[in-house]
């Protein structure tokens, strides 16, 4: 068997947007690191922050919300509502002593495969100084 | 369904784009101990039709009740698929595809290793997303006939006609008194003996007497509800105050004592707050611009056939329709006071107001002559909120006015050869069939083009006369013209009220306020809404033609449609799963589409969503406190799966 790959990062991607450039960066066999496990939902306004705090506990080193760009998104505003959602969540992840670059929010276009990659590259060369994500107690 | 999951597994080599990076026999014998995991096939192509009956055989063979794909992206694909579990006797939505391709062996080539662990974990995701998938129905909805198209401009016109001729009811609303948007303020079209007004005067003979057609002027849109094939929308007309009685005969516009600004001449004239927009206008009846009456009943005392009643009020009108067409134009750009000397000096007028000037029922009689005197010497301005040229111009290119300019600068050398004309560009576009040869045809007509790098300088001097400074970037030097009139060639920009338009309808817009295709290559006259089309100028710049063809390019993607007696929607949509809802109403908030109401029962009250109405965006489900609402194909119980599923190590 492969050895399992670290640092792991669940990607939530919308399906109009950012789950398109995904695959456009692979129509276009751009590369970026294997660690990102996509996980496609209609809407980024779908992702429940719960879901976010389940793949922390359960041993995600990091975590991508992706969806359209403000303006674009195919149900009007369900980005602004992740938005919000997500902005809140930032404090509650602080609070877990869970580091900023181990999350984040990002809007990519449907054609916007570089800004994936480069968001990939950047978040996988974050975490992994970061090394792996260790919880407090208490969570 | 309560029966135990058996999952079928089918992973494809796609010829050598997956198989070449994924070592797919590690794979297989990895997927094979996957919980409910019953069968785990490989094959070369698995959508093609012996990959298909692989599939099907499996099914029978070992009463297969889910299937997991291993392939390309569901975009490509999935259809495919669930075809296949159709045929195989399974409900299509029990069907999982795990991307190996895009999202792994294209991406992964590099490394065999990461990219067959990456296509075993992509693999495991799907299997535990799988064994909790439920059949699904598809929502099926019976299609209303009839179609709204807001906006009576040309593009409006040629939709409602091209409908209208094919048997369909059409609700034309324009919020202007009169039908004919832009086009019918144009003087002489390019290439042609019409002038706008005629152009739109014989798509008007082909609709105004079509019993299909129900046109409402001073109409404006307030509210959608329902969706695709079932629309129900709201409308208000404000009144005319001026019935069929009206003959014409212009007693009424003799008497009003108040006199606006003009809009149909551009300003170049005043108007009376009771008038008629232009000779030939539709509905041809006097009309009282409400705003600016004062209500001194001159025109009502004056009237002989009693035509006017100031007495009239707003009407509210609901139309049910199955589609909506929205060809809400767009507006000139209107420069800014002191913008190129505009508003400053009467000798700076738009490229709209000349071609006024020039037309032979204008104030002047088609005379060109400012202030009393006839220009000699004539500085067009090109790209005027356009191209980035100001900071408050517009990024695009308006794509009518090179050809408009040259027209009109060829007309006034036809009529005063003597003039000394210029035209400043940023570049010149004439790309529609005949426009080049209008513009060598300037050239041999001794039109001088000059392309400036930064935008123009005019300067107004004290004695009223007008220099035009620029750097030239072909002899790339400073250059001053001085002009007895300087012309503006103002580009479009989105009309005023689109925003509020496109918050009703639920359409989404570009940078620029300019409404979005759904896809800008593929589907460029439908919105990303269904039900929804777009036609003319209310998507970007277009020109006549252009504008008429996407009125009948909308008009035809409605047909395919309207033709339907029953229309079929993927049922990924909201539902409240089960009692447990507090009526909490924070996704009634929520929802984009109203498609969530609280109904009251005897005892108690909950959530309920109209499942024709909900786009399946799931953001009621991220919202709901309680975690009683849900998505069907996207349930918490599904993602939380896959998450776990993603990090098991």
């Amino acid at each position: 068997m492969s050895q399992d790959l670290e640092p792991r990062i669940v990607v939530f991607a919308c399906n109009w947007c950012s789950y398109a450039a995904l695959d456009l960066a692979g129509v276009s066999r751009m590369k970026y690191p294997p660690n990102f496990l996509v996980i496609k939902v209609m809407c980024s306004g779908r992702v429940d922050p719960q879901f976010i705090l389940e793949a922390f506990r359960r041993g995600a080193d990091g975590v991508l919300v992706a969806g359209c760009h403000p303006g674009d998104c195919h149900y009007i505003e369900g980005n602004i509502k992740a938005l919000r959602r997500m902005t809140l969540l930032r404090r509650v992840l602080e609070g877990f002593g869970i580091e900023k670059e181990r999350f984040r929010l990002e809007w990519i276009s449907a054609s916007e495969a570089e800004k994936f990659v480069r968001v990939a590259n950047e978040m996988y060369q974050e975490i992994k100084s970061l090394g792996p994500l260790k919880l407090q107690e208490t969570v | 369904m309560n029966e135990e999951p058996r999952i079928g597994v089918y992973i494809c080599h796609c010829g050598v784009n997956i198989a070449g990076s994924v070592n797919i026999k590690e794979v297989v014998e990895y997927v094979k101990n996957l919980p409910h995991v019953v069968e785990v096939r490989d094959y070369i192509f698995m959508c093609s039709a012996p990959g298909q009956e692989i599939i099907k055989e499996g099914v029978k063979k070992y009463n297969l009740n889910r299937i997991v794909v291993a392939a390309c992206s569901p975009t490509m694909h999935e259809h495919t698929f669930r075809n296949v579990l159709i045929e195989a006797g399974l409900n299509p939505y029990l069907l999982e595809i795990a991307n190996i391709r895009e999202h792994c062996s294209w991406v992964h080539s590099e490394s065999r290793e990461a990219a067959t662990w990456k296509a075993y974990t992509l693999i495991r995701v799907a299997v535990a997303k799988a064994s909790l998938l439920e059949p699904l129905k598809d929502i099926t909805f019976k299609v209303n006939k009839n179609v709204l198209i807001v906006g009576g401009g040309v593009a409006g016109l040629s939709a409602a006609r091209e409908l209208a001729l094919k048997g369909f009811k059409v609700y034309l609303i324009e919020r202007r008194p009169v039908l004919g948007g832009n086009t019918a303020r144009l003087g002489r079209i390019a290439h042609t003996e019409l002038k706008g007004k005629d152009v739109v005067g014989e798509l008007l003979k082909q609709v105004v007497d079509n019993p299909n057609i129900n046109i409402y002027v001073n109409t404006e849109i307030i509210d959608v509800s329902g969706s695709v094939g079932n629309f129900k929308i709201r409308v208000v007309r404000q009144p005319r105050h001026v019935n069929e009685k009206c003959n014409l005969c212009g007693e009424c516009v003799r008497v009003c004592p108040v006199e606006v600004s003009n809009e149909y001449e551009f300003g170049l004239t005043k108007r009376k707050a009771i008038y008629l927009p232009y000779l030939g206008a539709y509905p041809p009846l006097y009309v009282i611009d409400h705003e600016n009456c004062t209500r001194c009943l001159e025109c009502v005392k004056v009237c002989p056939r009693n035509a006017v009643n100031l007495a009239e009020k707003p009407e509210e009108i609901e139309l049910n329709v199955g589609a909506v067409i929205l060809a809400a134009g767009h507006e000139p750009y209107e420069p800014l006071i002191g913008e190129f000397g505009y508003g400053v000096s009467s000798r700076v007028l738009t490229l709209f107001q000349l071609e006024r000037m020039l037309d032979e029922e204008s104030p002047t009689k088609g005379e060109l002559k400012i202030n009393g005197i006839q220009p000699k010497s004539i500085v067009f301005i090109m790209c005027v909120g356009s191209l980035n040229i100001t900071p408050n111009a517009y990024p695009y290119c308006s794509r009518m006015c090179c050809s408009s300019t040259i027209k009109n600068a060829l007309v006034i050398k036809e009529r005063y050869p003597e003039t000394n004309i210029y035209i400043l560009h940023k570049d010149i576009r004439t790309y529609s069939r005949g426009d080049e040869q209008l513009y060598l045809r300037a050239g041999e007509r001794l039109i001088r083009f000059a392309r400036y790098r930064e935008a123009p300088n005019v300067l107004v001097n004290p004695d009223g006369s007008i220099d035009v400074r620029f750097f030239e970037e072909t002899i790339q030097e400073e250059v001053s013209i001085s002009a007895d009139l300087v012309v503006l060639s103002v580009g479009m920009k989105p009309p005023k009220d689109i925003d509020r338009i496109r918050t009703i309808v639920k359409v989404g817009c570009g940078p620029e306020g300019f409404l979005r295709e759904a896809h800008l290559k593929l589907r460029p006259v439908e919105a990303a809404t269904d039900g929804v089309y777009l036609a003319g100028t209310v998507t970007g710049p277009k020109n006549i033609v252009e504008a008429i063809d996407s009125g009948s390019a909308a008009a035809s993607k409605a047909l395919t449609l309207l033709v339907k007696e029953e229309a079929i929607v993927e049922p990924l949509v909201a539902v409240v799963d089960d009692e447990r809802c507090s009526a909490c109403s924070i996704c009634v908030g929520i929802c984009p589409y109203n498609a969530i109401r609280i109904k009251t029962y005897e005892d108690r009250r909950i959530a309920e969503v109209d499942p024709a109405v909900c786009k399946g965006c799931g953001a009621c489900v991220a919202s709901c406190p309680t975690g009683v609402m849900q998505q069907f194909g996207f349930k918490d119980a599904q993602l939380k799966s896959q998450v776990l599923a993603a990090l098991y190590k």
